[in-house]
């Protein structure tokens, strides 16, 4: 546009400034990028946003081959308040292979490459964790970028760091693989209020303690929460956190089954293995537990006896008045 | 014997203290219940009407400090009864409200009128039950202070543990556990043994007005307490305590202010065990 103007020579002092930031403006951008080229997002969304031009496609996942229905239809006001949905993105910047084309478009496009050109960085560091080497070693299709960066109505949505629905999202997909974890956070004060659905960033999740991308074994000095950076990890919330007080036991295992399987297991071998056993109990796990069954049995032993109480002292009431006493006390 | 003679049995500080503890515990357990059974949708519902996280927590440690208002009153009265009054029967008598040699006859005394051996006994101003109540509120309050202290401020806590200890001792997850399951306890106990030993006994139903107005007849004390009623006859103290009935107006407000409470501990008892008896089913399924 800029360009078109230049040539048509009108000389006008305001005019002239305006085409020379105009002109800087254009080379800037051609030698930048191509973006000179590039659509308007208004013109994809002349048709992604009308039912009657797009319909729903088959997708199928390159990477784990995971076919599902999609909508081609895009939803401007969710995909605005999207990490990707500011002014300065354009639909070809992830669609790269729509770069040049105009109008209707070849149906499958290339698969979006998040990590080439933008995210570099995060997916290095994914990639590189031990969480990943972990996977790899069992067999196992480490997560897609999209498999925990997906919105909430579609997966193009990409959700900001701090959203809502994001965070509990990725409570349930840390905790899909790993369930004992999940199971023992959500009998944590943490796991507590976020189950009921408050899940700010002033109470911890999965990624707040265990890290993002970078997400290596809690025994690794190296993790957020081995003893390098333990102190740090928890002052976030927690200022003036101590030696004493980064020993929290997260995951508490008194109500996991598969606890009590292996300290049945670990006494049972207790003869050939004595470091299994000792290792077991030396643990902050081991006191918890021991209050834990203490006031199961506290706890039955007074409901029971006080609900007796009263089942026998109404039953007496009722045999007394039949007999035409009343329930007179006493002689 | 005159039925409408109405005596006082508790004071207007005791009636005080009772109100206070009762606002608080509804508010401590409204607001703390829904956590324990987060997995359930009561939970959800009943957690979003007391405000949600933060505001919820924030009602609840409120409630946490007026009950500790209330234990302050009733720790300074019974240090102006001992130390002042020159009273001991708040520690050994009749009129004590700890365990005395006569309650462990009363109990056994129980259990043989449960199977027919024998008639009920006489009981003096507190009944053994009633005793066990108190003490248990004693304990319950103790525990869930010190409890909730270390989970209000779980750094500050920690740091009277040695870090040397901190691999066997877990004080935020302790205190969370035993804050839990006392609160368990607590709620259980007072909105079905307490309820059903008090206000939901037949000649009671459905709610024992004496801890609103304060007054309890005679006919109703005689039968209820003979040998309390017997002892103050005996030493003309029962002329004292009698005041006028309390009357409809009376009746009708401890009505008003017990039965809103009432229902609502039994429908959160109701959930509670409900709950309970889901989690378990899931357990073994």
């Amino acid at each position: 546009m800029a360009s078109i103007l230049n040539t048509c020579g009108v000389v006008n002092n305001q005019v002239a400034r305006v085409l020379i930031v105009g002109l800087f403006v254009a080379l800037f951008s051609a030698v930048s990028s191509y973006r000179l080229y590039a659509q308007e997002n208004s013109e994809c969304m002349d048709c992604h946003t009308d039912p009657s031009k797009v319909d729903v496609k088959v997708r199928v996942d390159h990477v784990t081959g995971e076919v599902e229905i999609v909508s081609m239809l895009v939803d401007e006001e969710a995909f605005h308040a999207s990490a990707h949905g500011g002014e300065d993105f354009y639909c070809i910047d992830c669609h790269a292979d729509l770069e040049e084309s105009e109008g209707e478009h070849y149906p499958n496009l290339q698969p979006v490459d998040c990590i080439t050109f933008c995210h570099d960085d995060p997916a290095e560091e994914f990639l590189e964790s031990s969480h990943v080497a972990l996977m790899k070693e069992n067999d196992v299709q480490p997560p897609t970028c999209k498999y925990c960066h997906s919105g909430y109505k579609s997966k193009r949505d990409t959700p900001r760091a701090n959203d809502l629905s994001h965070r509990e999202d990725t409570i349930d997909k840390c905790g899909g693989c790993h369930k004992e974890y999940f199971d023992s956070y959500r009998n944590n004060l943490h796991g507590q209020v976020t189950a009921l659905g408050y899940v700010g960033t002033d109470i911890a999740t999965c990624v707040d303690c265990h890290g993002q991308h970078t997400i290596l074994n809690s025994t690794d000095p190296e993790s957020t929460l081995g003893s390098e950076n333990v102190i740090e990890t928890c002052s976030v919330c927690h200022p003036g956190a101590n030696d004493t007080f980064v020993k929290h036991v997260a995951h508490p295992k008194y109500k996991n089954i598969s606890y009590y399987k292996e300290i049945f297991g670990a006494v049972k071998d207790a003869r050939s293995d004595r470091e299994k056993i000792i290792g077991i109990v030396k643990s902050p796990q081991t006191l918890i537990t021991v209050l834990f069954v203490m006031y199961v049995g506290i706890l039955v032993m007074t409901f029971s006896q006080f609900g007796m109480h009263s089942v026998f002292t109404w039953l007496a009431t009722i045999l007394d008045e039949r007999k035409g006493k009343e329930s007179k006390h006493g002689k | 014997m005159a039925s409408d003679s109405h005596f006082l049995r508790f004071s207007l500080f005791h009636r005080f203290s009772h109100f206070l503890v009762i606002i608080s515990f509804f508010g401590l357990v409204l607001t703390g219940m829904p956590l324990v059974f987060k997995d359930y949708g009561w939970a959800h519902w009943l957690y979003g009407v007391m405000g949600g996280y933060p505001t919820a927590g924030i009602i609840h440690r409120i409630c946490a400090l007026i009950t500790f208002f209330a234990a302050f009153l009733h720790f300074a009265y019974l240090s102006v009864q001992t130390l002042i009054k020159k009273d001991r029967g708040i520690f050994w008598g009749p009129d004590s409200l700890l365990i005395q040699p006569k309650d462990l006859l009363n109990i056994l005394g129980d259990v043989l009128w449960f199977f027919r051996l024998g008639s009920r006994p006489n009981y003096d101003r507190w009944i053994y039950w009633e005793k066990m109540e108190y003490l248990s509120l004693m304990w319950g309050t103790f525990v869930m202070a010190t409890t909730g202290f270390v989970l209000w401020f779980p750094v500050q806590a920690t740091s009277f543990v040695p870090a040397n200890l901190a691999n066997y001792i877990d004080l935020p997850s302790l205190a969370l556990v035993g804050h839990r399951y006392e609160a368990l306890l607590a709620a259980g106990f007072i909105f079905t043994i307490h309820f059903f030993h008090t206000h939901l006994l037949p000649e009671n139903m459905p709610v024992d007005e004496a801890m609103f107005t304060g007054r309890i007849s005679e006919e109703h004390m005689a039968h209820e307490r003979g040998v309390y009623y017997e002892r103050l006859k005996e030493s003309g103290e029962l002329e004292a305590l009698k005041v006028r009935p309390s009357g409809c107006a009376g009746s009708l407000v401890s009505k008003i202010m017990g039965l809103p409470f009432l229902v609502v501990g039994l429908l959160i008892v109701g959930f509670m065990l409900a709950s309970l008896i889901c989690s378990l089913f899931t357990l073994i399924c």
